[in-house]
């Protein structure tokens, strides 16, 4: 075996700890009504299991990033991969962290499945690690990464928190028009998790099944002094809903009767593989739907009405606190590490602390929302519901700036592949 | 404290006056910004000494008085090339009646200029900048000539080939009267 | 109107004052039994203070959170606009309107017209963020001294309403003997590091005042940043960015400063090819001098430099000197012909004169190779013909050709032209050979060996900038965190206990982690014997 093996074979060993240790903590908290003996025993019993899991997780996954960072021999933040996975071992250890101020089981029934998505999402991207250019080689880089996915691994867990706080907090039987709203955005966020988790189902599944179609795109290259017609080769790993703008199928696996693709893509959609993403993106929804579908022909009401009595258990305010606490602890460790060592690493490779491109303005815009959550924290009417409601914004907003401006607006930062 | 609480208006007025300061600054900084600071038509042509191919100093303010086409060229140039016979026959022209032409060579070899010199006969002063004027005064384009007139004002900026008809009624209009002299 | 504002404790307070600042009595809502607004105390702050005049309504609208949040909320709306399409300093040498035009179409001409391409440097972006900074100032000024005043001067013994509306309160039988019990429990609490006074029957513990700071320091820090963002832009010569191509061998001047770069050497390392046969590269390198230059500095002649400074200069290690800072940017591979030495022989014996330095930038004029004087005649670096006449095509060295005129023994008086090709192609090309033989020269100039060439390989690309402000820019950031650090990962709390006619009053409040302070004052009770669950101390009427 060599290390390169077994550091892989750490990752997964984590991703089972930690999916395992997902439905302990669920036994924590539903079993203790059908288990033998005194529920409280119960719970003390199986809430320790379930930590003990998830810390057998995390060494696992500590175990991947040092062996990958010897077999690497750069520290592995690098690419997608390699920072999506060093951000759910960040993840993994702020719930640790949390769990251990607060003693609450229930948060582990949400934070894990959060850090089961994100890991499963990493796997997703090239696994291979890559030489580094000489940009990114520096200290300050691997220092940046590192203290700015630990604040942003705190943020989730305000998100997990403030989720929470709304299944258990809206009524599901309020009839009133504020009431309605509330229920719809709160089943629309559970629904785009579950999209999270239709697209790692639909990646893996057609991933197994080898499916591939080819396509060969004409476009226009305005880099050089001339623009160019070039012709690229897109290679899709999804069966094409839609396919690139302008382009000629070459060979495509069919797919349930679809041998043709079904529509173009629009031509205002810019940039290198805006097809693909497109239709990565439509599958995820159909995938989030037949998920959601399933979820509610199955529970026959609301899924977070279904969810709800799981966490009565808990104080409402506890969780609002939580949520509060989590992003107190991390917004400190996301503006140094997004901001003030990013403005070192920057004024040191690029000679300028601050260059508003698209990741720096987006770090910002991150920031300057955390701020005014801070801000409205010390105004009357601003706590619960409502605070509860920016954490998960604020969190959809970290999403945007890790993940949709890597992929879709390019910058100095963008990591290539994928 | 009761210091303090006396001067509170003016510590208030103080602070607020900084502020607006630092604002006017800070909005003027954008407004501001892209000012376009090179030597245009209208403005004075800005002094520069250069050595010349003769090994002398030639200073843009020594031909005060006289007309003066500050010529930016090089060798490597075609239509810089192709322009120098015509300014060498107006230079002859019209030299008597105060021209000057000053032929800014673009940072080549002294060897290349003084050979090509050689080669079209030139006799206007041709000087050897290290890229030093052609900054100052923003070329960016070859061959750009300024028309200077006698008492040392930018008449105009003309980029590219200049040909007879550019250059005739320009000369006539920039050289000193001879009536006006004697 | 006139206001009675004085407390029945005796103390005269401000007008807007919402608690006593000295017992702590609520002023306004007498009656109720919710829990206090504890927000800076409840003193009075400036902003508060009934007053039209036009300072006052300024000083007014800067000082309230609320006006900060929107502020920072419309910021934010702006920015994320401004990632939507390129912004206009990622296109290089493009006219920009025409390219929001033809690549976004209408929603690309409207965002090019309202400023949105260049969203970071439009005055009402700057213009938020000197708002942004006004009320950090302002609400910071209007807080911090009246906070100060209530805290530094604050009553052990406070009001039974006061300690009762906290969100953390206990009221009970006490088990012991008052003034013992209050002993023991001040001794409990100054285990945990609390800071304890005992006046009569009552008691007021507190630690970590000086979290209460941390909003105020971090405000701190931000205004330097900001300011010394704000001097990079208005001061001359404090934002100087250029990028300056040098090739292997050249030293140029830094346009406005005195200084002068020489490329000493590029080198460039790749890792290990991939499975794919991708190279990547590891590491670029500019071997660089830097030069000041001491005499003929005015570009008429040739400056006298003298070494200041060398270094090797990499992606991420910068040669720095006097706020100036060279950063590798880019390189580009140019092989050229800097210099050779050239052999000249007779072209039929094959007899050796000798041989002379010659190179491709500047080269000298005058030579003497054994009893030969040979004049450089002209020089024409890149070699063409235009309508029949030799010419160059640039001012880089890529075809040279010298034209010689070689004087001496056995010559004609007037001498022989030779013309010299280095580039053996050129040679063929130009037909040296038949033009020499025409000429009537009898030589033949030649490089022989290599080792006699000097090549540069690479064009290294520096971008130079200021550094001029940067120690304000980090001044302030440490600032910043260290008021985040202080504000966030310590927590101010403080305690209330009266003790009348052996019923035990007991408040506390924090400003964050109510969780931790509950667990801290029952771990304290059950020391004197009193057990209440940590959880049940919660008042239980949030402020929601």
């Amino acid at each position: 075996m060599t290390i390169e093996q077994f550091s892989n074979a750490s990752l997964i060993v984590a991703w089972i700890l930690y999916t395992l240790s997902f439905f302990t903590f669920v036994i924590t908290i539903t079993g203790k009504k059908w288990g033998h003996g005194k529920p409280e025993q119960f719970e003390q019993k199986w809430k320790r299991r379930s930590i003990a899991i998830t810390i057998a997780g995390l060494i696992a996954q500590i175990s991947f990033f040092i062996t990958r960072w010897i077999y690497a021999g750069h520290i592995p933040t690098s690419n997608m991969f390699e920072f999506l996975t060093f951000l759910t071992m960040m993840i993994t250890a702020a719930f640790i962290v949390v769990f251990f101020i607060y003693k609450s089981a229930v948060i582990g029934v949400f934070a894990m499945p959060l850090i089961v998505l994100f890991l499963s999402y990493a796997a997703v991207f090239p696994w291979e690690a890559k030489p580094l250019v000489p940009s990114l080689n520096s200290h300050w880089l691997k220092i940046h990464v590192t203290t700015a996915a630990a604040g942003e691994a705190f943020f989730a867990i305000g998100f997990a928190a403030g989720l929470m706080y709304l299944i258990r907090t809206i009524n599901f039987q309020d009839k009133s028009k504020s009431g309605r709203r509330q229920v719809r955005w709160l089943e629309i966020t559970l629904f785009v998790v579950l999209c999270m988790f239709g697209f790692v189902i639909m990646t893996f599944g057609f991933g197994a099944a080898n499916y591939e179609a080819v396509f060969e795109q004409e476009v226009l290259d305005e880099s050089g002094e001339e623009p160019q017609r070039v012709t690229n080769t897109v290679t899709y790993t999804l069966p094409p809903i839609f396919k690139p703008h302008n382009s000629e199928v070459i060979s495509m696996d069919s797919f349930i009767g679809m041998k043709q693709p079904l529509f173009e893509t629009p031509s205002w959609m810019q940039g290198v593989n805006s097809g693909r993403k497109l239709n990565t993106f439509i599958w995820s929804v159909i995938g989030g739907l037949v998920l959601y579908g399933l979820f509610r022909l199955i529970l026959r009401k609301p899924i977070g009405a279904a969810i709800q009595p799981v966490l009565k258990d808990i104080k409402a305010d506890d969780l609002d606190e939580i949520s509060y606490r989590a992003i107190s602890i991390g917004f400190p460790l996301f503006s140094l590490g997004a901001l003030v060592f990013a403005m070192i690493w920057a004024q040191q490779a690029w000679g300028r602390f601050w260059g508003w491109d698209p990741k720096e303005v987006w770090a910002l815009i991150t920031w300057l929302f955390y701020s005014a959550y801070l801000h409205l924290r010390l105004s009357r009417g601003w706590h619960g519901i409502k605070s509860s409601w920016l954490a998960v914004i604020g969190f959809v907003i970290v999403l945007i700036t890790l993940i949709f401006v890597n992929l879709v607006i390019a910058g100095l930062h963008s990591y290539a592949g994928v | 404290m009761t210091g303090l609480k006396k001067y509170r208006k003016q510590i208030q007025i103080a602070i607020l006056s900084v502020v607006l300061i630092i604002g006017l600054y800070t909005i003027g900084s954008s407004l501001f910004a892209e000012k376009d600071s090179f030597p245009q038509a209208g403005e004075k042509a800005p002094d520069f000494t250069l050595r010349g191919l003769d090994g002398e100093l030639h200073q843009l303010s020594d031909y005060h008085g006289q007309a003066v086409l500050l010529n930016f060229w090089g060798t490597f140039c075609p239509p810089c090339v192709d322009e120098t016979p015509l300014l060498q026959q107006y230079y002859e022209q019209y030299k008597d009646q105060g021209l000057v032409i000053l032929g800014v060579n673009l940072n080549e070899s002294t060897v290349t200029v003084q050979g090509f010199v050689r080669q079209f006969s030139v006799t206007y002063p041709i000087l050897l900048d290290k890229e030093q004027v052609r900054k100052q005064y923003g070329v960016n384009q070859f061959p750009t000539t300024f028309f200077i007139s006698p008492d040392g004002m930018i008449v105009e900026k003309w980029i590219g080939e200049l040909r007879e008809h550019h250059l005739k009624p320009r000369v006539e209009r920039l050289v000193p009267r001879k009536d006006d002299t004697a | 109107m006139i206001e009675n504002t004085k407390c029945e404790c005796g103390h005269q307070n401000a007008v807007g004052t919402i608690l006593c600042e000295y017992c702590g009595k609520p002023l306004h809502d007498e009656d109720s039994d919710l829990p206090l607004e504890m927000r800076y105390d409840g003193v009075a702050r400036r902003s508060q203070r009934s007053s039209k005049s036009i300072i006052d309504r300024v000083w007014r609208f800067f000082s309230s959170v609320k006006v900060a949040v929107y502020l920072i909320v419309i910021t934010l709306v702006l920015a994320i606009l401004g990632t939507i399409f390129p912004q206009e300093n990622m296109l290089i040498n493009i006219n920009y309107a025409e390219y929001y035009k033809k690549n976004y179409g209408v929603i690309g001409q409207i965002y090019h017209f309202l400023g949105l391409s260049h969203t970071y440097e439009t005055w009402w972006f700057r213009g938020l963020l000197f708002m942004i900074g006004t009320s950090l100032v302002i609400c910071s000024l209007d807080r911090v001294l009246p906070l100060y005043r209530a805290l530094s001067n604050q009553a052990v013994k406070k009001h039974p309403k006061f300690i009762s509306r906290q969100k953390v309160t206990l009221e009970r039988e006490l088990p012991a003997e008052p003034s013992k019990w209050i002993d023991q429990f001040g001794q409990a609490l100054k285990k945990k590091r609390y800071r304890v006074v005992q006046e009569d029957d009552a008691l007021l513990a507190e630690k970590n005042r000086f979290s209460r700071w941390g909003p105020y320091v971090n405000h701190i820090g931000l205004i330097i940043f900001l300011l010394a963002a704000l001097m990079r832009l208005i001061i001359p010569g404090w934002q100087y960015e250029q990028y300056v191509p040098i090739l292997e061998g050249d030293t140029v001047k830094i346009e406005g400063t005195p200084y002068y770069l020489k490329n000493e050497q590029f080198t460039i390392e790749f890792h290990e090819p991939d499975a794919e046969g991708n190279v990547v590269p590891r590491l670029f390198r500019t071997q660089a001098v830097l030069y000041e230059c001491v005499d003929n500095c005015d570009g008429v002649d040739e400056p006298v430099l003298e070494v200041v400074k060398e270094h090797a200069i990499e992606v991420n290690s910068p040669l720095e000197h006097d706020g100036l800072a060279f950063y590798q940017y880019n390189y580009n591979y140019t092989p050229i012909i800097r210099s050779m030495e050239v052999k000249l022989e007779h072209v039929e014996t094959g007899e050796v004169y000798g041989t002379f330095p010659l190179r491709t930038n500047d080269p000298e004029a005058m030579y003497e190779v054994g009893p030969y004087e040979i004049e450089l005649r002209h020089y024409l670096p890149d070699f063409t013909y235009e309508n029949g006449e030799p010419a160059t095509k640039s001012k880089n060295p890529n075809a040279p050709a010298f034209i010689f005129l070689i004087k001496g023994p056995g010559l004609p008086q007037e001498g022989n032209i030779h013309i010299y090709f280095p580039i053996p192609d050129d040679q063929i090309r130009f037909q040296q050979d038949r033009v020499n033989e025409a000429a009537g020269s009898q030589f033949r100039m030649s490089v022989g060996d290599m080792e006699n060439v000097e090549i540069a390989m690479y064009t290294s690309y520096l971008n130079i900038k200021s550094n001029k402000g940067m120690t304000f820019i980090w001044i302030g950031s440490a600032i910043f965190i260290i008021g985040l650090v202080m504000g966030f990962y310590w927590h101010h709390r403080r305690i209330w206990v009266r003790i009348d006619d052996g019923r035990l009053l007991l408040g506390a409040h924090t400003n964050k982690n109510w969780f931790g302070l509950r667990k801290e004052v029952s771990e304290a009770l059950k020391i004197t014997g009193i057990e209440v669950e940590a959880s049940s101390l919660d008042n239980g009427r949030n402020l929601t």
